[in-house]
């Protein structure tokens, strides 16, 4: 035994010398004959271990290597053509012409050669084939995904997975084979427990497990659009109970554990979104928690959890089953899956997780320092005031040993903490303190002064405290960007305490000792000290000395920063205000891709300086408001991994869902705010597209209003899907139609859109150009516009408009999407819901600094005001967000979240054609069984448009 | 009990007598290449095959001789890929469907460019003009004038007709092939038609 032993390490040694010139010049040992196979063999693994250890081939090189490869395939020792197979599909994506072992690896998966052999040509295989050839080998890969023995069948389904990337269709056909796959084993293995022995039969069932897991990811990637067909799919392996899957009967049933996961996950992912399956798959998750795999039943609970509008009453369970996990003591991986989802669970249902507070309290002393770290961060959020001192304490002993991940969740979770129990922040204070001096990452470092920050903010009378301790971390700062921010921070809330004094000492030691780009950060929070209103005499002085020395700076931007803070002091203090203490801010995205437009374009100077106003301006709240949902969206993906219960992209979700579900508490107005966001940036895409034609780009440079986001003109789920988008230029309209076909058999030529107007619109407005789709393949969305010209500029029309998508249909090949030849195709119409303009389509939604002074100024000559009745509604915050929504203007911070059920003010902003300022106020009333009473008045710079801003409701 | 003895005796001749060769058969698609390996390894011949794509690999014995035979593929992916397994061989087998006029030019020009590759020269070459059991078939002398087999001195040219279906002349070919095995090949070096 020693000997093998001394030989393995010598050739790991003799390994992680190699040299690649070495072993490409020994490959000519492959071009001999006879073949030497053992030889052979070592030196292909010497090849497959270069290429592990990432060392990089030519192409020329990997193409000769590969093709002595192939000279290998004469030999029939079945071991060195394992390392062949191994070899061909490392060198697969780097040499050229690998396609020229299709054919012997062909006859390697023919059913009369070995096992062995067979699985690893298939595999092999379809790495090297490309989509051309894919119908040569279709018949075998089929016969391959049925066969009885099950590291062929893996082999097949795996390589057709791989292959579904490019070969869509033709996977597709194979479905039946696949389903074949995924019931049919349940019979064999029935027959097999009589044919032979039990150790024979116990074979069959462990291998046969994987065929399924695997059958059923294949199955769930050819159907995963057809939300049908994957409902049907988890319908049937779980529709029945134990007894008929002990007959091999009809129903079939999933012997593998990490299949049942995946149906867990399918199941989640296709049925979440509709509300009438909701309680079935409550029914079907409770009953998969109880199943005998730990694996399927914190699957089960850890989806439960994460569903969005679950009660209380169902996450009982859920929490049951994560909680006997929890003790579950051989078993680390259980234990941490456990206390991994209740600690995102603790985000947002604290008090369902604190039956769990007993056994997290003994996880503490884990010796998993994750477990403990979950542990200990769960129950700050789940425990109460007087466990928080001994949390901190123990969590202190232990942050030496964690890694910075887990330190950013520690620090996460003291910054909720501080909201929750602000009279604890002296005790969180010194924890964050503590944690900064210690070593730690960029993003840890970060975390942690954030939170320091926040309690600045929301907690009076720890600000000075708080204070200190950023200054003092900035002394000894690592991270240029950080000391940035905390003397950005320093600048905004120091002039407002009662010694700004001390800062200003800290600050200007930056201004000595540090790099110019701190330095610079430290002049602009001087200034701010300067020009504070809070400041005497004594301090502008002051200030302004500390600021003439930055005039001798060595960096330019220094010296430009100082200039303007000592030229600003001179001013009067209105101007100061404006410049200095300005509550809005660009739509920072938009800012950014209008800026690079703007240098990209060559005769951008010829044409005039950057046009500011173009910019859409927010709020600084709403700015934060959506930093703070971008952090909690990015912790919730740290915690909750990758995110299968919002499998659409969160961020397109949290726009869309704005109106729909204003109740979530929490995100509501956050979600508004990221809202706007995205629309900004939606409406400098839409006007490069509209730009890119050249029939629409003579009607302005960019329309002066698009709509916020488009109306669904079908259901989601029918032939063809068409959203519909309003433009509003100076004297024109443009409706664009998104369109996709999602029919593969057919390909749609000359695609428009016929819009009828409902009323008589002669002379006001008029159509005049009309944007057809040339053609329109399976699954490519394509727009198709339709225009119209405004000729009354002095009428704003609201008319509704029945749509027709008119269209010629040729049938096609799926495969290539080709129409076949000679069709000519025939016309054909499809009816879509009607769409309209109405006032609110007038309106950009605009934030405007300071609405209260501009609703004095405005006075009541340009007031309109209205009451209105509405008794459709049941809530409050329905009805807001209705309003919202038909004013087409931007809701000021808490407009959309009523803090009373009874009454709710909200005020909005929003400029008309972009250009007419308007503010409009409402107040309402709610009482059972009335609905909402609503005044709404409107002031803007044109009485004309107050009243037709009033309009839009009724 | 006869053929027995005689396995025996062959396989005892063959441990003092194994010599090896190996062959490279290539030539325009659909020429015939991987129905002729089919014909000389097993004597049965299948009427629809698929196209090669890439290469087989065939080893026949026959007698004392062990030929590796390299089936590559005729389509116009492969052809580029042809010289790489030509190299080294005892024999160029270069196929041709002697039938189909239209690709006599395409055939000839690839076999030129084939024999022109330095790293091949002097490696013997077979030319077989397959399908004679056709009608239109050209004859031995009009294939010898279509490929302009005169021109080539510098090595070894045989060229033969034969049909794979009727297993006509494959003897013959089978001969010229073992003829110019490792052993024999170093002794002839005659030019013969």
């Amino acid at each position: 035994m020693s000997w093998k032993k001394d030989e393995d390490t010598d050739e790991l040694g003799a390994l992680m010398n190699l040299d690649q010139s070495t072993v490409m010049q020994e490959a000519r040992v492959f071009n001999e004959t006879p073949i030497r196979p053992r030889h052979s063999r070592l030196l292909l693994a010497k090849i497959i271990f270069l290429l592990y250890r990432g060392d990089k081939m030519s192409t020329t090189e990997a193409t000769d290597l590969f093709f002595s490869i192939t000279k290998l395939f004469q030999c029939k020792d079945m071991s060195l053509r394992q390392m062949v197979y191994l070899t061909i599909k490392e060198l697969s994506t780097v040499s050229e012409d690998v396609i020229m072992v299709t054919s012997s690896l062909m006859k390697d998966m023919q059913p009369k050669s070995e096992i062995t052999y067979r699985a690893n040509a298939i595999r092999a295989l379809c790495k090297i084939v490309d989509p051309s050839m894919l119908p040569g080998i279709e018949r075998f890969l089929k016969s391959a995904i049925v066969e009885k023995s099950p590291s062929i069948a893996s082999a097949a389904l795996v390589s057709s997975f791989h292959l579904f990337k490019d070969a869509k269709d033709a996977v597709r056909r194979w479905s039946n084979e696949v389903s074949e796959a995924l019931n049919g084993k349940a019979l064999s293995q029935g027959s097999s427990f009589f044919g032979g022995g039990s150790s024979a039969q116990n074979q069959v069932v462990s291998n046969s497990k994987i065929v399924q897991y695997h059958a059923l990811g294949l199955m769930y990637a050819i159907r995963q659009h057809d939300r049908m067909a994957v409902l049907k799919l988890v319908q049937s392996f779980s529709g029945q109970g134990k007894s008929s899957s002990w007959m091999g009967g009809s129903n079939p049933t999933l012997r593998s554990d990490m299949a049942q996961v995946m149906l867990v996950r399918y199941a989640v992912r296709v049925m979440e979104n509709d509300s009438s399956l909701l309680p079935q798959l409550y029914t079907l998750l409770e009953e998969w928690m109880g199943h005998r795999s730990d694996m399927v039943s914190i699957e089960a609970a850890r989806a439960m959890c994460q569903l969005r509008d679950v009660t209380a009453k169902q996450l009982t369970p859920a929490v049951n089953v994560l909680q006997q996990a929890l003790s579950a003591s051989q078993k680390p991986t259980l234990r941490f899956a456990a206390i991994r989802t209740l600690n995102a669970l603790a985000r947002t249902h604290p008090e369902a997780v604190q039956p769990c507070n007993v056994d997290m309290e003994g996880l503490i002393t884990d010796s998993n320092r994750s477990v403990a770290t979950f542990a200990i961060t769960t129950l700050l959020k789940t425990g109460n005031e007087a466990s928080v001192d001994r949390l901190m304490k123990q969590m202190q002993g232990f942050m030496a040993e964690i890694s910075d991940e887990f330190k950013i969740i520690v620090a996460e979770a003291v910054r909720s903490l501080c909201r929750k129990f602000p009279s604890k922040h002296s005790v969180f204070l010194g924890f964050l303190s503590g944690v900064l001096r210690d070593e730690g990452g960029f993003e840890f470092k970060r975390a942690a002064i954030e939170a320091i920050m926040d309690l600045a903010k929301n907690v009076p009378e720890c600000k000075e405290a708080a204070l200190a301790h950023l200054c003092e971390f900035i002394e000894d700062c690592e991270f240029t960007k950080l000391s940035v921010r905390v003397l950005h921070f320093l600048g905004e809330e120091g002039p407002l305490t009662a010694r700004p004094t001390i800062y200003i000492r800290h600050i200007y030691n930056r201004v000595v000792l540090e790099n110019s780009v701190v330095r610079a950060a430290a002049v602009s929070a001087l200034a701010k000290f300067g020009v504070s209103p809070m400041a005497d005499a004594s301090l502008q002085r002051s200030v302004n000395v500390l600021l003439k020395r930055c005039l001798d700076d060595r960096d330019d931007e220094v010296r430009d920063r100082a200039a303007w803070a000592l030229r600003m002091s001179g001013c009067n203090q209105t101007l100061r205000d404006k410049y200095v203490r300005d509550d809005s801010t660009f739509a920072l995205a938009v800012l950014e891709r209008k800026l690079v437009e703007y240098c990209a374009d060559p005769d951008a100077s010829s044409k005039g300086s950057f046009n500011f106003e173009s910019i859409p301006r927010i709020s600084r709240a709403q700015e934060e408001e959506s930093r703070t949902r971008a952090r909690m969206e990015n912790m919730d993906a740290v915690l909750t991994g990758t995110t299968i219960s919002a499998p659409s992209g969160s961020g397109r979700q949290a726009g869309g869902t704005e109106s729909t579900e204003p109740g979530t508490p929490g995100i509501g107005s956050g979600a508004a705010a990221s809202g706007f966001m995205d629309s900004f940036e939606q409406q400098v895409q839409y006007a490069s597209q509209l730009n890119a034609i050249p029939e629409l780009a003579v009607f302005g440079e960019q329309p002066l209003v698009s709509s916020a986001k488009p109306v669904e003109l079908t259901e989601s789920e029918t032939e063809y899907v068409v959203r519909c988008v309003k433009h509003v230029y100076e004297s024109h309209i443009v409706f664009q139609f998104d369109v996709t076909n999602t029919i593969p058999e057919q390909v749609l030529e000359q695609v428009e859109v016929a819009m009828e107007p409902e009323e008589d619109i002669e002379g006001v407005l008029q159509p005049v150009v009309v944007v057809p789709i040339a053609e329109l393949k399976y699954d490519q969305p394509g727009t198709t516009y339709v225009a119209f010209e405004h000729t009354d500029p002095e009428t704003f029309p609201a008319v509704s408009f029945a749509c027709t998508l008119k269209f010629i249909v040729k049938e096609c090949d799926p495969a290539t999407g080709e129409p076949e030849e000679g069709d000519d195709g025939f016309e054909d119409e499809y009816s879509l819901e009607a769409t309209d303009i109405s006032a609110g389509d007038y309106m950009q939604a605009t934030y405007i600094p300071d609405s209260h002074t501009l609703w004095e100024s405005l006075g009541v000559d340009g007031e309109a005001v209205e009451t209105f009745a509405l008794a459709s509604f049941d809530s409050i915050e329905e009805c807001v967000s209705k309003v919202c929504d038909l004013l087409g203007m931007c809701p000021l911070e808490g407009a959309l979240k009523p803090k009373s059920k009874a009454a709710h003010q909200a005020v909005f902003t929003g400029r008309w054609l972009g250009r007419t300022r308007a503010v409009a106020r409402t107040r309402m009333t709610y009482q059972k069984g009335a609905g909402v009473t609503m005044e709404l008045a409107v002031r803007s710079e044109d009485r004309n448009i107050s009243e037709l801003v009033v309009s839009a409701i009724a | 009990m006869a053929s027995i003895i005689k396995a025996i005796l062959d396989w005892l001749r063959s441990l003092f007598w194994k010599e090896e060769m190996e062959l490279t058969l290539v030539g325009l698609q659909n020429s015939g290449k991987t129905t002729l390996v089919n014909v000389i390894a097993s004597g049965q011949f299948t009427e629809d095959m698929i196209p090669t794509v890439g290469f087989n690999m065939r080893k026949v014995t026959k007698g004392n001789v062990t030929m590796k035979l390299w089936d590559i593929g005729g389509q116009p992916r492969f052809r580029s890929m042809w010289e790489r397994y030509c190299r080294g061989v005892n024999a160029i087998v270069f196929v041709i469907d002697a039938a189909d006029h239209n690709k006599l030019d395409q055939a000839r020009a690839e076999l030129w460019s084939l024999l022109e590759k330095p790293q091949l020269a002097n490696i013997p070459v077979l030319v077989l003009g397959n399908k004679n059991d056709l009608d239109e078939a050209l004859t031995v002398d009009q294939l010898i004038e279509a490929m302009n087999l005169q021109a080539i001195t510098s090595r070894e040219v045989a060229c033969y007709s034969i049909s794979a279906k009727n297993q006509v002349n494959i003897d013959i070919t089978l001969k010229w092939l073992i003829q110019h095995s490792s052993s024999a090949s170093s002794s002839s070096s005659v030019l013969q038609m």
